[in-house]
């Protein structure tokens, strides 16, 4: 008994965990379709850097999460049915999603209509799309009887939907990064801001005009209003506003929102509870880089890494720039832990689709981030910053530190590609959360370890009955072998990107959950006990006063 | 002289300006320096007094390689001339013929004039940096001609290379001069900055910090290279290590901002809180524009639940950031309040 017992607590060791082995399994699973995105050698103009997002849904409710990639100009956004057994099949036509074509940047999804099913929204330089689930069978482009049309082309790019007022409906916010028409944007070389280290490239996001985010609110009839100015959250103009995460920073039970911005400070909207938001990055710390500078932000992820009840967040950033990991020091204020975690020595990349997730269900939040940079010329410098580039993957040691172990985490890691969006998700209940990842003008990866679980698991479904039926910002304390971990339902995130809407916990060694304790976006709380591990468990909201 | 802008003299001239001056003018504006230069010739021959004409005529000169014949009227008018602008055009004019008969002694005086009485003129600045890099131009072809062997060119090499962001070049360079001067002040300090500016890798990180340490080898008391080492070491995760390094920088050069901020940002981590807060508080006296520090002061402030004085330090931040107003910028701004269509 001694030996298994010591084998068990060498499962539950901060970093113990064992060798990870991650590959492409994208073209054995049917995704083999390069989504277009602007040069390849070069290119002309800033929309073609920023693009595209990816997403797992379930759109048909047959608990297999399906893949959507969103394309830039020349293609599609397709969606692709989880046929089982690691297989997927194409049905973007079969659905109705074949309608619109343009410059896609990202996805994000929510039950806005609580009808039971997925919906999908698609942001366009363009115009956005509101795609509503018909019972799982199809969808129906929606936007204009949504009242989401916009009375102009704008460069929307990261969204999410969130319940700010928990009435019950998932409202919806839309970053917006500049105002770009190629009729009047520079082109590569004419002026100062589109050269890079000495080389022509496309103009911006300096020297563009900025633009505004937008937040819809949702009048629970299926159509929704533009409160941006009433809310507070088009107050900040002068920021480039990519990525969108949401989560309550200040613990409040209010959902705020983090935007990252390039080249510009970033954006924490703090939810003060009564329709408004006040922008606070600066003073809680979550504006710059710990210089002060800003930095820019592409993509983000949350996660109480540290397990002490906080969401921290962390924003992938521009070569040159180090990653940036902001701990939460309680209230919603960070410190920049990025050199104390170490993760301050990859600075040859540019940083996207990003995602905390559990790789090796030890209890601890691992990191992977997938990059990529915005500009083809460089290939021509020679000097080791790359178009196409490897992933980085880190390993939390437990101890507020990560360790990069790319290098060794298996081939899947080493391959090289202009990555954009990651959407991190569990596709064959398996256990190990899976990285569907969209590449420029490649086919996606689809990022799998090759080897099973080797420690315990339980996947969340949260639905809400009271609150907003997808669970958006429901709030979630697993305690299993004696330790506890938080976590939050949310859409949006990583790059322009949607992950799973279920929660994936790594028990280690524990077999059974001791407690499930969720604070739900209506102000119940739950509290469920002793849930048996390795498997997916579904959760409703209670539907009565508790 | 294709250099000189176009100005709005019309605006300039009397209204009783003789028809044929301001014909030549316009020519001269125009680009047509040759019929300008024949046409005042003219002018100024039957009225010696127009001093417009005058003006015109030695810059008519000068733009069409009569440098020699207008360098006198162009000193006289631009020590003399009432009109600012035309003073500031014969100025600018007058460099530019130095330049051309490689004076380059007489430039300078005639620039230092124009600056005192034209800051910020882009034109003006132009001149400016055309005439440093007309003097480094030939600073660097004498020391390449005269000097090839010695470790100064390899050096020099290593740093237009880090300027061009070839730093794998750069540090080989700073090899060679290290190899012809071993015992040569700032080149392993040089070699360190650009193997960091190369990578950060483990290997990068060990090889750079060697080279700090080989320049503090020769000079113990060099802060900056001290304050390197720390850098590093934070990176490595070894806080310890960087703070003492920090704190013997801070010793040997108290006034050095940027060691100060590093240090206080190691006291906040460890919530040292009122250590950290003197640091900063000596940092933003000494560096007022650094936003590094007055962002660390300002977040040390917060941790130490000094709101008021945190918000007023976010104050500073913000005006801190606001961007520098200037033909540059506005050109920028212009650029991108161009109307997108819908």
């Amino acid at each position: 008994m001694r030996l298994l017992a010591s084998l068990a607590l060498l499962a539950w060791l901060p970093g113990a965990g064992g060798p990870v082995e991650f590959r492409n399994v994208a073209a054995s699973a049917g995704l083999t379709r390069a989504f277009p995105n602007g040069g390849d050698r070069t290119k002309q103009f800033i929309v073609e850097t920023t693009g595209s997002g990816a997403a797992w849904i379930d759109y048909d409710n047959d608990g297999l999460l399906d893949a959507l990639l969103v394309s830039g100009a020349g293609g599609l956004t397709r969606l692709y049915h989880n046929e089982g057994k690691g297989r997927f099949r194409d049905v973007t036509e079969e659905v109705g999603l074949a309608v619109a074509s343009g410059w896609g940047q990202g996805a994000c999804a929510a039950d806005y209509d609580n009808d039971g099913f997925t919906d999908l929204f698609v942001t366009y330089w363009g115009q956005n799309h509101l795609y509503r689930n018909i019972g799982g069978r199809r969808f129906e482009d929606v936007t204009a009887r949504a009242g989401l049309r916009q009375s102009r082309v704008r460069y929307n790019t990261g969204c999410a939907f969130l319940d700010y007022d928990r009435d019950g409906h998932a409202d919806l916010f839309v970053a917006n990064y500049l105002k770009f028409d190629p009729q009047t944007t520079p082109k590569p070389g004419e002026n100062p801001y589109c050269w890079y280290r000495g080389i022509p490239v496309n103009c911006g996001p300096r020297g563009l005009p900025f633009d505004r985010n937008i937040l819809y609110h949702n009048n629970g009839d299926g159509t929704f209003t533009d409160v941006s100015e009433a809310s507070g959250i088009a107050a900040p103009d002068q920021n480039y506003a990519l990525s969108v995460l949401t989560g309550d920073f200040n613990n409040d039970g209010l959902e705020d929102i983090y935007v990252a911005c390039d080249q510009t400070p970033s954006l924490l909207y703090i939810n003060r509870g009564n329709g408004k938001f006040t922008e606070e990055a600066l003073l809680r710390g979550v504006a710059f880089d710990e210089n002060g500078k800003a930095m820019s932000g592409m993509g983000l992820a949350a996660a109480d890494y540290d397990g002490d009840g906080w969401l921290d967040i962390f924003r992938s950033n521009f070569s040159d720039e180090r990653e940036t990991l902001y701990r939460n020091r309680g209230r919603g204020e960070f410190d920049d832990a990025t050199v104390a975690a170490g993760l301050a020595r990859n600075t040859r990349y540019v940083g996207w689709g990003c995602g905390f997730f559990d790789m090796d269900n030890d209890g601890w939040q691992d990191l992977l981030l997938v990059n990529g940079h915005v500009f083809p010329e460089v290939d021509r410098l020679g000097i080791d910053i790359h178009f196409r580039d490897r992933a980085i993957l880190y390993r939390n040691l437990g101890n507020g530190k990560f360790a990069d172990i790319s290098e060794s985490a298996g081939p899947g890691l080493e391959e090289r590609h202009a990555a954009r969006g990651a959407a991190f998700g569990d596709y064959d209940n398996d256990g190990q959360v899976e990285v569907l990842i969209n590449n420029q003008n490649e086919p996606p990866s689809l990022l799998k370890q090759a080897a099973g679980a080797g420690s315990h698991w339980i996947l969340l479904r949260l639905t809400g009955t009271r609150s907003n039926r997808s669970a958006l910002g429901a709030k979630v304390r697993v305690t299993a072998g004696g330790r506890t971990q938080s976590d939050e339902v949310r859409s949006g995130g990583s790059y322009l990107s949607q992950s799973d809407l279920r929660l994936h916990f790594g028990l280690g060694a524990a077999r059974r959950v001791e407690r499930v304790e969720i604070d739900w976006p209506s102000g119940a709380r739950q509290v469920l006990r002793d849930l048996p591990a390795d498997r997916v468990t579904a959760i409703e909201e209670p539907r009565g006063t508790l | 002289m294709r250099a000189i802008s176009v100005f709005a003299v019309f605006a300039l001239l009397p209204l009783a300006a003789e028809d044929r001056t301001a014909e030549a003018v316009d020519a001269f504006h125009r680009g047509r320096y040759a019929d300008a230069r024949e046409m005042l010739e003219k002018v100024v021959q039957a009225a010696p007094g127009d001093g417009v004409a005058q003006t015109f005529l030695a810059l008519s000169r000068a733009a069409t390689g009569g440098c020699d014949t207008a360098a006198g009227e162009l000193g006289r008018q631009f020590a003399a001339n009432q009109d600012a602008s035309l003073r500031r055009l014969a100025g600018i004019a007058l460099v530019e013929c130095h330049l051309a008969r490689n004076r380059l002694a007489d430039a300078w005086p005639v620039l230092d004039a124009l600056q005192k009485e034209f800051p910020g003129d882009a034109d003006v600045l132009y001149e400016t940096a055309k005439l440093h890099m007309r003097a480094w131009n030939e600073a660097v072809f004498q020391m390449y001609q005269k000097t090839p062997a010695s470790f100064r060119v390899n050096q020099l090499s290593g740093e237009i290379f880090e300027i061009q962001g070839r730093y794998a070049e750069a540090a080989a360079e700073y090899r060679k001069a290290i190899e012809k001067n071993p015992a040569g002040l700032n080149l392993h300090y040089r070699l360190g900055r650009a193997l960091l500016l190369e990578s950060h890798d483990t290997a990068k990180l060990r090889e750079a910090r060697n080279e700090f340490e080989a320049e503090l080898a020769l000079n113990p008391s060099d802060a900056v290279a001290e304050y390197q080492v720390g850098q590093i070491l934070l990176a490595e995760q070894n806080a310890a290590g960087a703070m003492a390094r920090f704190e013997r920088s801070v010793s040997l050069s108290p006034d050095f901002a940027e060691a100060l901020v590093a240090l206080a940002r190691l006291k906040t981590e460890a919530k040292q809180y009122p250590e950290a807060i003197g640091l900063l508080e000596r940092a933003v006296k000494l560096q007022p524009a650094s936003e590094s520090a007055h962002y660390s002061l300002m977040l040390v402030y917060r941790n130490a639940g000094r709101m008021e004085e945190a918000q007023r330090e976010k104050t500073v931040l913000d005006q801190l950031k606001r961007p520098p107003e200037g033909e540059f910028t506005e050109f920028l701004k212009r650029l991108g309040e161009k109307t997108p269509k819908p």
